[in-house]
């Protein structure tokens, strides 16, 4: 089964992860993306594939050269 | 009060000797001034006091007694050089199709380089996967065999190839445009002064807007990233540079960015400089935010880390759908570290290249770039969809020449030229004596 299609549980509070829009700032920009979220605590789950991919270079984008 | 507030080394514009120099105010303003034994007393504006100078340049260390001694008469690089290469110049052609009453290269009526020569250097310079070259004249367009130069680059490992041009070829040979493409051209720096004819004819002699014009369309229609480059000179063109930003933000993403170069008084030139005959980069910064502050935030441009701070600046931006600029770093939020050539390289690889997506059959890609508007840069996707293939820079680049030469911003030059198996700092391989 495919990452993004798996159910995840929260370790802490032991929810279901439910799917939400979460802000990322960087270096004062903001940047939304829907991703899933405890509905008790409100930990993330970022997965790999976003990390290394399209933060790691909206990261690169924004990082001064 | 006359106060010395910066001690330096810069060469005699008469005979090119190394002497001591020193910055030293005056009535806000900023001068270099030196004596040569042989020649006189020199004394050149270099600061005009429109910006703070020191938060300009930062806490650099002034070049100390007993260093770089052979500078710049010893280039080639040397231990003592501060910066590794971002950009190699390499010159293929003396000639030109052009007689501009400014050129750093005296180009005109000289003869082409062999190709085997040309070669040879390119596989002598070429750090394999890393490399940039730039290839310059003279006119490089005047040679039909120039794409087979890109394709000798590309073989030989470099990473990028750029070709410095005054467009005339590229808008008259839509051809020849489609072959450079295809060995492997990366993006194009073309001369732009200005979107009036009278200033194209007298600094390049003739009307050339039209064929500037033209030129960014047979890129564009190739997807090759174009970025304007405005040599700016007082009295001549100084008001053009709000129209020349807002032409290439109208003309984006096809047009990549200006890069503005002040005049500087090196190769042909017309007469001895006199103060009023400079354009210094906080002038540049002062004309930037009146003609086209609305436009760029002042604090969008940053002094450059990669060269000497007082050697350029850049500004990074994504144009909006409505033709705005949206601003990607501002001097609170940014680093301001020193950084690498490396660093510099890959940083303006990604800004003036154009994405290859964009050429290729995924017509979705394209589509999904195309309508994503202001609002959508707040989501993740939507910013680098935008960011890929509507990148902005506005950059500079100060040339030094025999009269304002400091030996403080000379070593750490990351742009070299590359002659006779060596690679030599831009401004000492063009330095010329100024009388």
């Amino acid at each position: 089964m495919a990452a993004k299609e798996r159910k995840w549980k929260c370790w802490k509070c032991s929810e279901e992860l439910v799917k939400q829009q979460v802000l990322f700032t960087y270096l004062g920009h903001t940047f939304s993306h829907d991703l899933p979220t405890c509905p008790k605590c409100g930990r993330v789950f970022i997965p790999k594939e976003l990390a290394d991919g399209a933060i790691a270079e909206v990261e690169e984008q924004l990082e001064d050269k | 009060m006359r106060q010395i507030i910066r001690k330096t080394y810069s060469v005699c514009p008469v005979c090119l000797k190394r002497i001591p120099a020193a910055h030293v105010a005056l009535d806000n303003k900023l001068y270099l001034e030196k004596n040569c034994p042989e020649h006189g007393s020199f004394s050149t504006i270099i600061w005009h006091g429109l910006r703070d100078l020191e938060s300009w340049r930062g806490d650099l260390p002034e070049i100390a007694q007993g260093e770089n001694e052979n500078c710049p008469h010893g280039c080639g690089l040397c231990p003592e050089h501060q910066q590794d290469t971002c950009c190699v110049l390499l010159e293929v052609t003396k000639r030109c199709n052009l007689h501009c009453s400014f050129c750093f290269a005296e180009g005109g009526d000289g003869e082409d380089i062999p190709f085997t020569t040309v070669r040879n250097n390119l596989f002598t310079l070429a750090d394999p996967g890393k490399t940039l070259v730039q290839l310059s004249g003279g006119e490089p367009t005047v040679r039909d065999d120039l794409p087979q130069i890109v394709a000798a680059a590309k073989e030989a490992g470099c990473q990028y190839v750029q070709l410095n041009t005054n467009g005339i070829r590229l808008a008259q040979d839509k051809e020849f445009v489609k072959d450079l493409v295809q060995a492997g051209l990366s993006f194009v720096f073309m001369q732009f002064d200005g979107i009036d004819d009278a200033v194209y004819r007298r600094l390049r002699g003739k009307d050339l807007f039209a064929i500037k014009k033209e030129a960014i369309e047979n890129c564009a229609s190739c997807n090759l990233g174009v970025t304007l480059v405005p040599t700016i000179v007082p009295g001549v063109n100084t008001g053009e540079i709000g129209r020349i930003i807002r032409f290439a933000v109208s003309h984006a993403p096809a047009v990549r960015g200006v890069h503005f170069q002040p005049v500087s008084f090196f190769g042909r030139i017309p007469a001895l400089p006199s103060a009023e005959e400079r354009f210094t980069l906080d002038q540049l910064l002062d004309v930037i935010e009146k003609q086209a502050g609305e436009l760029v935030p002042q604090d969008s441009l940053l002094p450059s880390r990669c060269d000497h701070p007082l050697c350029g600046f850049h500004g990074d931006y994504i144009v909006m759908n409505d033709k705005t600029l949206y601003p990607l770093r501002q001097r609170d939020n940014c680093c301001c570290q020193p950084t690498s050539a490396e660093q510099n390289r890959a940083f303006v690889a990604r800004r003036w290249q154009r994405p290859q997506a964009e050429t290729s059959s995924d017509n979705l890609l394209k589509q999904e770039a195309k309508d994503l508007g202001e609002a959508e840069i707040e989501t993740l996707e939507g910013f680098l969809h935008r960011i890929r293939s509507h990148s902005f820079t506005l950059t500079a680049m100060a040339f030094q020449d025999a009269g304002n030469l400091d030996l403080e911003r000379l070593r750490r030059c990351s742009l070299h030229v590359f002659a006779n198996d060596r690679f030599v700092p831009f401004c000492a391989y063009y330095l010329s004596k100024q009388a």
